[in-house]
């Protein structure tokens, strides 16, 4: 059982607030996705709990320690962050970025050891990885290397996951399979597992707690059919939407209601 | 695998070198002479054994091994700045060589140290004074950013350049001494000068290979780095301190020798990948093959008139460089 805490933490980039006195925590076994609009913190607030921004004033506690008085190196064993604005720029290959996990384990100058080499290739079976093995990272698709990231960050082992979108540029299919992976290492493996998510509906399928995040603040936390209610999403996006329930799943649906030229039909329809 | 076969390769053109000249070696002369200095060998008298290992040696060996570092030094800047047109020399490096180099010459230093001459010791205690200087400007907060060492490097070197033209034009009876170090060449050199840079150059080389790991980590990006645990500016400052000491080396025995540290390391990308792991040894195993060849045609072209070896490698290196850039761009990994 491992949490993670941000306890009444401040972020500010050049004197400007992102976030104040926000207070957050996520417990081992269970998905927790972050929502909210554009702009309003979400990357700012998984980089303060991956220990990557420090917050100008609270705390962030990993198993009940301030990760400011903890190294690099044994945050990186505990907890993995798959950042969002990572764009392959050099040409390795698949299989040494992904084995780069391995480095907070292993140090950065000593050789991989066989057992390295063993959770390697299982991530890579994991991620459906093994055939683009050789390839190097900057020649994939987009699609591609948000599965890089993220396998590199299953390399580290983590107990706590930070996703900061980890279904962008990802057409349907993989974004279930990421949500489906996400979501068996939090239920199946007790891992801690946070999602920056736009999807507000695949979110309320694969979350077990959801987080609005707006104005610097968290304006609600809980259960997906607590959260996600008209008026809160209203209101924190600016658009009139409307929330149904998922046929199968019974969780929240939401629908912006569309003005303008389609509003014949919903008279029509009335 | 293959670079054992590209070591073999770096074994073959040294013989073939040491034949080369003058009085022309098959190699088995050559393998004879070389066989000589073994324990168990046999001795070989004569004027063959002068030549090989006292007139040729020492300076093939030397262009190996400077080829081998700028090589590696390219690349390691290379992957540092994710940036495929960075040489050993950018981040100030050349400039300083340059103007240690020229005031050395120019009021006739005759101090030494460190196993170095005058000259030598002038451009490695410069390169390193202007990379630390470059790297003491970039940063900001233990925190030097890529692109502030860039610029800064640039600008230095820029300064340091009319500098050395300053003073090129107020020394004009040192002018041609001047020129032809600052073309870089290794006519001349021997036992003494391999000896002075070999423990940096090769301290240089292994320190280059051990940052392997933390160089493949911040080709995935600086965020990415760090979020494995990788402390940027022990990182950072360790790769450039690894790559500037192995190039100031290169550069005190034999002067500023262009484009081997660009295009090596390119070469050895499209061969062998870009895994640090892999590229650093493959990248110097190239640069030593270049540069041994590029200095065999600087001995031999105009005999017995020799030309600065940094005049072959940019004749014969830039038109490669260009014909790379027009045919592979893709995998010139910008």
């Amino acid at each position: 059982m491992i949490t993670l805490e941000a306890q009444d933490i401040t972020c500010a980039y050049d004197g400007r607030p992102v976030l104040e006195e926000l207070c957050l925590a996520v417990r081992s076994g269970e998905v927790t996705a972050l929502i909210g609009p554009n702009g309003v913190g979400k990357t700012t607030l998984l980089r303060a709990m991956a220990r990557l921004l420090e917050p100008r004033q609270g705390s962030v506690l990993l198993a009940g320690r301030d990760l400011r008085d903890m190294s690099s190196k044994a945050v990186a064993q505990q907890l993995g962050l798959a950042p969002q604005a990572e764009t392959a720029s050099w040409p390795i290959t698949v299989e040494r970025a992904v084995s780069l996990g391995r480095a907070p384990h292993r140090g950065w100058l000593l050789p991989f050891s066989a057992e390295d080499r063993a959770i390697v290739e299982g991530i890579l079976q994991q991620t459906g990885l093994v055939p683009l093995r050789e390839r190097r990272v900057t020649e994939l698709s987009g699609g591609e290397q948000r599965r890089v990231i993220l396998a590199r960050v299953l390399a580290q082992q983590p107990e706590v996951l930070l996703l900061d979108e980890p279904t962008a540029y990802l057409d349907l299919k993989y974004q279930t399979e990421i949500l489906e992976l996400v979501s068996r290492l939090a239920h199946e493996d007790k891992l801690a597992v946070v999602i920056s998510l736009h999807d507000l509906n695949l979110a309320a399928l694969y979350a077990d707690r959801v987080a609005l995040l707006s104005e610097g603040a968290l304006q609600a936390v809980g259960a997906p059919s607590e959260v996600l209610t008209p008026e809160r999403l209203t209101q924190v996006y600016g658009v009139p939407v409307v929330v149904t329930r998922h046929p199968v799943s019974d969780t929240p649906l939401v629908m912006p209601v569309a003005n303008g030229t389609s509003s014949h039909k919903r008279v029509s329809e009335s | 695998m293959a670079l054992l076969a590209l070591s073999g390769l770096v074994a073959v053109s040294l013989v073939l070198s040491l034949g080369l000249g003058a009085v022309s070696l098959t190699p088995s002369q050559v393998v004879d002479v070389l066989a000589s200095h073994l324990p168990w060998g046999e001795p070989v008298e004569g004027v063959h054994a002068t030549i090989v290992w006292d007139l040729r040696l020492a300076r093939a060996l030397l262009a190996a091994l400077i080829g081998a570092g700028l090589a590696a030094a390219g690349a390691a800047f290379q992957g540092l700045f994710r940036n495929p047109l960075a040489d050993p020399f950018i981040v100030g490096a050349s400039g300083g060589a340059a103007l240690g180099a020229t005031l050395a010459i120019t009021a006739g230093l005759r101090w030494s140290g460190a196993g170095f001459g005058p000259v030598p010791l002038a451009a490695f205690v410069g390169t390193l004074l202007a990379v630390a200087l470059v790297y003491a400007v970039a940063e900001t907060g233990g925190h030097a950013p890529a692109v502030a060492l860039l610029l800064a490097g640039a600008a230095l070197s820029t300064i340091l350049s009319a500098a050395v033209s300053l003073l090129m034009l107020l020394n004009d009876r040192a002018l041609h001494e001047v020129f032809t170090w600052l073309l870089g060449g290794l006519g001349g050199r021997s036992w003494p000068h391999l000896r002075a840079s070999v423990p940096y150059l090769l301290i240089g080389l292994a320190s280059l290979w051990l940052m392997a790991r933390p160089l493949d980590a911040l080709a995935s990006g600086e965020e990415t780095a760090q979020s494995l645990g990788l402390r940027l500016p022990h990182a950072r400052g360790a790769i450039v301190a690894a790559a500037s000491l192995t190039t100031a080396a290169a550069v005190a025995v034999g002067g500023i020798i262009g484009f081997v540290g660009l295009i090596a390391p390119h070469a050895a990308r499209l061969l062998f990948g870009a895994d640090h792991h892999r590229l650093i040894p493959a990248s110097a195993l190239l640069g030593a093959l270049l540069l041994l060849l590029a200095d065999d045609l600087a001995r031999t072209v105009l005999a017995p008139v020799e030309l600065p070896v940094g005049i072959v490698t940019a004749l014969l290196g830039g038109p490669f460089f260009l014909y790379l850039l027009k045919t592979r761009q893709r995998e010139l990994g910008g």
